[in-house]
């Protein structure tokens, strides 16, 4: 086997160095015979690497040919051109086959790029303290929902109703050992229900989850929702599902968030049918020692060279155990330093005007499209780069469509939210790889 | 070496944007005021040569797999197969949205659904989710059924048992799932003490977590009794899958009686590790959990010859992320197993268990193994001895750096009086005869170092890009990013003749 260097006549003479006569000798003390697997594993025999690849190659025929197939759907999941130097970068083996960087002498290149990650994080959502890597936003939001329990030690949280449904359902998945009360916040108009807010907030709330641009694209009202979050001494917990959108929208930390989860899979990460993505979770300096998951710090070495090591470790798992913060040991620390390599390619200029772009083409794609008296506007809302349209059309036959066009569609709403005016409802999105030209073929296809 | 902000030039860019730039649109329009930021967000100006630059050396200050012997105890650090890489990234897979109609992603389902089967028959369990992201992910996930399970069955059980041997990890994923956790203490041998599981075994008690063999690399032979032991008291019993290394085609925990198993596919099947991920921590379950599952799960509709995505239903403890799984992770798991087959499976266990034995079998004359008897995939000896010198157990691994080794795991397990200054060797499969002699030759001479020079060891490393780390500072004056650093300027005085580039 190539991956297995010694022989059989090797593993024969370490056995008799070690000073049984044979393999079964050597286990036959921990693994009694009576639980020994008897016979081989029911599986597929090996088979060579060329054959490998041509069954490999074959499956992934069975998947359309997404390259050449652009997203109208977004969703929690945008796709963005991703510069060829951050792929090749990425691949070098001292940032894939290496561990978590517990031996800071060995580990310089992973600590500094995930340094320099929660910088830019930091600036972008003026937050202190970054946590580079929680598993995606899903949990990452969870793991912020749990943070605030400890920190106010209430047991009540509101939700938005505009929060990603899988991020929602996973806040609750977290939660549910400990028998909050989780308050949904309805939307109205395609925001938040601000007036909702100010009845449902009370002194017994942990805190209010609200996420910007909303799953609808929505541009949330965000200080004004601070102000009443913050008047009865709840924690603001602001989730961030495209977060090239940072580029143009204000800082959630100058808008009176908390705690700040985002979704980083924008920042140079492949839709990959779902992950691995990574998600950064950031709070102010205050509450540092409740955050979970690691961190890395600036010190100094011997020499007194400017080094990084993982710090403020006193609250994880491996030191506290059950009395840690959180379990989190593996993270997506190879997503850190993509979007590392990612954010310092794109750098200033690049973010701002990706995010403008965005914004403006699915402005463009929204007009087209209610120019075409093919679709109307359900809520008359702001939004950044997604936007539900009713068609007067059947969507499913409006998806094959686009399918057959070489367009991923766009999300029925319905398969997330069940109210009845939301019935026959798209939700388009718009990034950088649809040019003019496919988003008017996007409006032909559509009006016809 | 100087930051990506200290190379920033005004006016330089890495990145070549659209033509079109939909100016004929106006940003005042599509967006409120309140919304938009007053000033850009600052992040770096530098070239693609630059970040090309940056990178490659940033890269050259790790050392990876790659490089040589890597033997970090429970971590399994072994060979990443370049084919799976190449397989993992065809385009067909990575530009594939979760969200994309069912009909356009039968490839990618065929894969879980196929993988799915494979890690049944690997482990003897019978579903398995692909949702957890690594294993403590999965650890909650897997404790999260259990709760459920009970709850759905008015049984009122909080408390879970877990050996003191076991990884932070688990106490911790418990106490998320809020049980309280109860140690169990390791006998003289180094294994589960059955007298003390049966007393605390209880009916308030969900049941046990146990790794197999344990962090001390040695397999519980009692597992047999353990399992009555647990089950008989109705409770459940959980399988950290972190050592599977030790087990393929050996022994498998299905069969042991364990009703809820991890396992990390970046360890055992063989996934890079990514400087700390990402990983998967997948979670089989024996068919009464089945319905607790996190949603959805991917099924084969026979009729119309179609995978799809299958809502688990009511029980099911709900979503633990967004979307599915770590994609291309499971790809490269499925395309590792299929080059294994069940022989090169065997085989992977069986030299692993060779290879750690042999390390103990040469090693114990000079470290004293924290229980003197045959190990499973790793081996835990301790520097216990070197402590009369002044030495420690961190000098001894920061010395074989110096040498160019990865240290092994040091300081974990950690429990009194047998596993203290410990040093867990794990060398896997793909590790030859003659890496572990050099390592062997390596730590020997370590040894005799300690006696005769221990400056050399408690000044060590010496050729490192750079040496020990003044951990308390960072931990009493945090700086967590460059702007953190950039207001303590004239506090910090570097010493770094380096750092121009
Ligand atoms: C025995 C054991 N259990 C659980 C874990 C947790 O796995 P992960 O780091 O993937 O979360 C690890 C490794 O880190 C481990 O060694």
């Amino acid at each position: 086997m190539r991956y297995i260097p010694n022989t059989e006549e090797q593993k024969k003479e370490m056995l008799k160095e070690i000073g049984v006569s044979s393999f079964d000798d050597l286990i036959k003390e921990g693994v009694p015979q009576s639980i020994r697997l008897k016979g081989n594993l029911n599986i597929p025999e090996a088979i060579s690497e060329t054959e490998l690849e041509e069954k490999i190659y074959n499956i992934a025929q069975k998947n359309s040919n997404f390259y050449l197939m652009k997203p109208l759907i977004g969703a929690g999941a945008y796709r963005h051109y991703i510069p060829e130097a951050e792929k090749f970068l990425l691949q070098r083996e001292e940032f894939w086959t290496c561990y978590t960087p517990y031996q800071p002498e060995l580990s310089q290149g992973t600590l500094q790029s995930i340094f320099e990650y929660q910088s830019y994080i930091s600036r972008l959502i003026k937050m202190d303290a970054v946590i580079p890597s929680i598993y995606d936003g899903a949990s990452a939001t969870a793991e912020a929902a749990l943070m605030s329990l400890r920190l106010t030690h209430k047991n009540k949280i509101i939700v938005s109703n505009l929060l990603h449904p899988h991020y929602r359902e996973t806040v609750k998945t977290y939660l549910a050992p400990h028998e909050p009360e989780i308050i949904e916040l309805p939307y109205k108009n395609g925001l938040v229900d601000i007036e909702k807010l100010k009845i449902l907030i009370e002194e017994d709330v942990a805190s209010v989850i609200i996420q910007n641009p909303n799953f609808f694209g929505g541009i949330e009202k965000l200080a004004e929702i601070s102000e009443i979050v913050h008047s009865k001494g709840a924690l603001l917990i602001m989730v961030i599902a495209e977060s090239i959108s940072l580029g143009i929208l204000k800082a959630p930390g100058d808008i009176g968030a908390d705690i700040v989860t985002g979704n980083a899979q924008s920042f140079g990460m492949d839709l990959n049918y779902g992950g691995p993505y990574n998600a950064y979770l950031a709070t102010k300096k205050e509450y540092i020692r409740q955050l979970p998951g690691r961190i890395i710090g600036e010190t100094t070495d011997v020499d007194g060279k400017r080094v990084f090591v993982m710090t403020l470790r006193a609250r994880e798992q491996d030191i506290r155990r059950e009395k840690a913060t959180s379990n989190i040991c593996t993270n997506h620390n190879l997503n850190v330093i993509a979007a590392d390599i990612f954010l310092s390619l794109i750098g200033t200029e690049g973010l701002y005007q990706i995010s403008l772009l965005n914004t403006k083409s699915a402005h463009y794609l929204e007009n087209l499209l209610l120019k075409s008296k093919k679709f109307e506007k359900i809520f008359n809302y702001p939004f950044y780069n997604e936007f539900l349209l009713k068609s007067k059309e059947d969507i499913s036959t409006i998806n094959k469509k686009l399918l057959e066009n070489n367009f991923i569609p766009p999300l029925k709403i319905c398969e997330f939210y069940k109210e009845e005016n939301l019935k026959n409802v798209l939700l388009f999105a718009v990034t950088e790889v649809l040019s003019r030209d496919n988003l008017n073929k996007v409006a032909k296809i559509l009006s016809e | 070496m100087k930051l990506i902000f200290e190379k920033s030039v005004k006016g330089r860019d890495g990145y070549s944007l659209p033509q079109d730039l939909f100016d004929d649109i106006k940003i005042e329009e599509c967006l409120p005021e309140y919304a938009i930021s007053k000033d850009k967000k600052i992040l770096s100006e530098v070239s693609e040569v630059d970040v090309v630059r940056h990178f490659t050396k940033l890269s050259k200050l790790n050392y990876g797999l790659d490089d040589g012997f890597y033997p970090l105890g429970s971590c399994t650090m072994k060979y990443n197969p370049k084919i799976n890489e190449k397989l993992a990234s065809l385009n067909n897979f990575t530009y594939a949205h979760p969200l994309a109609p069912e009909e356009t992603v039968q490839g990618s389902l065929e894969i879980i659904y196929d993988l799915n089967k494979l890690l049944c028959e690997i482990t003897g369990m019978d579903e398995y989710t692909m949702a957890p992201a690594a294993g403590a992910h999965g650890e909650l996930t897997g404790n999260l059924i259990m709760r459920k399970y009970f709850v759905d069955r008015g049984d009122k059980r909080h408390k879970m048992l877990i050996p003191d041997s076991a990884h932070g990890t688990n106490p911790a994923s418990a106490a998320m799932a809020d049980f309280q956790v109860v140690e169990v203490k390791s006998n003289e041998r180094g294994t589960v003490d059955l007298t003390e599981l049966a007393k605390l075994m209880d009916e308030d008690t969900v049941g046990l977590m146990l790794t197999n063999p344990n962090t001390v690399g040695l397999y519980d032979e009692g597992i047999k009794d353990i399992e009555k032991i647990v089950h008989h008291k109705g409770g459940l019993l959980y399988y950290d899958g972190a050592n599977l290394n030790a087990s393929l085609g050996i022994i498998r925990p299905g069969d042991a009686g364990f009703d809820v198993v991890h396992l990390n596919l970046h360890k055992t099947f063989s996934t890079p590790h990514g400087g700390g991920g990402p990983g998967a921590g997948v979670i089989g379950v024996k068919k009464d959990l089945i319905p607790y599952l996190p949603t959805p799960i991917v099924a084969f509709d026979s009729t119309n010859k179609k995978y799809y995505l299958l809502d688990v239903g009511s029980k099911s403890i709900g979503m633990v992320r967004a979307f599915w799984a770590n994609f291309p992770v499971l790809v490269k798991t499925y395309v590792w197993i299929l080059s294994m087959g069940p022989d090169g499976l065997y085989n992977a266990s069986e030299t692993s268990i060779i290879n750690a034995n042999y390390v103990l079998a040469k090693l114990k004359k000079y470290y004293k193994p924290a229980y003197d008897r045959y190990c499973g995939h790793e081996c835990t000896v301790t520097g216990k001895e070197y402590k009369k010198y002044g030495v420690k157990t961190l000098d001894i691994s920061k010395r074989l750096m110096d040498y160019g080794m990865h240290p092994p795991t040091i300081y974990f397990p950690h429990f009194e009086p047998y596993a203290e200054e410990t040093i867990m060797v794990e060398p896997p499969e793909s590790e030859s005869k003659e890496m572990l002699d050099k390592f062997i030759e390596i730590m020997i001479k370590i040894s005799n170092e300690a006696k005769t020079n221990p400056e050399l060891l408690t000044t060590a490393p010496h050729n490192t890009p750079i040496r020990r780390t003044n951990d308390l500072v960072a931990a009493k004056r945090p700086i967590l990013t460059y702007d953190d650093e950039l207001k303590l300027k004239d506090e910090l005085k570097y010493q770094d003749k380096n750092i121009d580039f």
